[in-house]
């Protein structure tokens, strides 16, 4: 019976997570919508945005390289972190990485006509990784799910 | 010489109706998804060897028998 609950609990996890994907590239994309309107601000406000991003960030990155779902036990995380999962999330992370560099590139070129902040430029490679790496898995996720 | 096309075909959703599992029976017997048993049923994702040991095990068929390489 034990067996049968964690069972249930590793796709309840998975169907959660596919769920909370592209909510989570939302929120990011729009904390950068933020991050760019109020640029270079100096108050404790903007100190804690920063701070947040930089915790979001941190935390999206350990998700897509652990599986998340932190709080289940260990079998249910092994559970719905199963081999067409890391495969999946493998290949996210590898989309995110060539984002990341596709993005790195365009603010190379971008800084023959205009100047970037390095804050900026950090903000815009992170962003463009883990928001591809999550959509990328997403999309993965849902398709199996359906049905492939 | 020109590369053929291969494929990993299966029988498993035809010895699954046999045995008469679910997709979500045979994953909980295998220790895996229902999504990831679905994946592998359609020819989405190739299995591991590991794997594809488990589901024969679960499926009481030889591995061989299972799975072959369709070209």
């Amino acid at each position: 019976m034990a067996e049968q609950s964690d069972f249930e609990a590793a796709e309840r996890l998975s169907a959660r997570r596919t769920r909370m994907l592209p909510l989570l590239a939302i929120l990011l994309i729009t904390q950068q919508g933020a991050f760019f309107a109020n640029s270079g601000g100096d108050r404790i406000v903007d100190h804690v945005k920063v701070s947040a991003w930089l915790v979001m960030s941190a935390v999206i990155l350990l998700a897509l390289l652990t599986g998340g779902g932190w709080i289940y036990p260990k079998r249910v995380r092994n559970l719905a972190n199963d081999e067409a999962t890391q495969v999946n999330r493998l290949k996210a992370i590898r989309t995110g990485f060539v984002a990341a560099m596709v993005a790195c590139l365009a603010l190379y070129f971008l800084t023959f006509v205009e100047q970037v902040e390095v804050r900026e430029a950090i903000h815009i490679v992170t962003t463009a990784g883990l928001t591809a790496a999550l959509l990328s898995f997403a999309f993965m996720e849902r398709r199996d799910a359906r049905g492939g | 010489m020109r590369a053929v096309a291969e494929r990993l075909a299966n029988r498993i959703k035809e010895k699954r109706a046999e045995l008469g599992l679910t997709q979500a029976e045979l994953a909980e017997r295998v220790g895996v998804t229902r999504k990831t048993v679905n994946t592998v049923e359609n020819g989405v994702f190739v299995p591991s060897a590991l794997l594809a040991l488990k589901l024969a095990e679960a499926l009481s068929v030889p591995v061989e028998e299972l799975f072959r390489i369709e070209r």
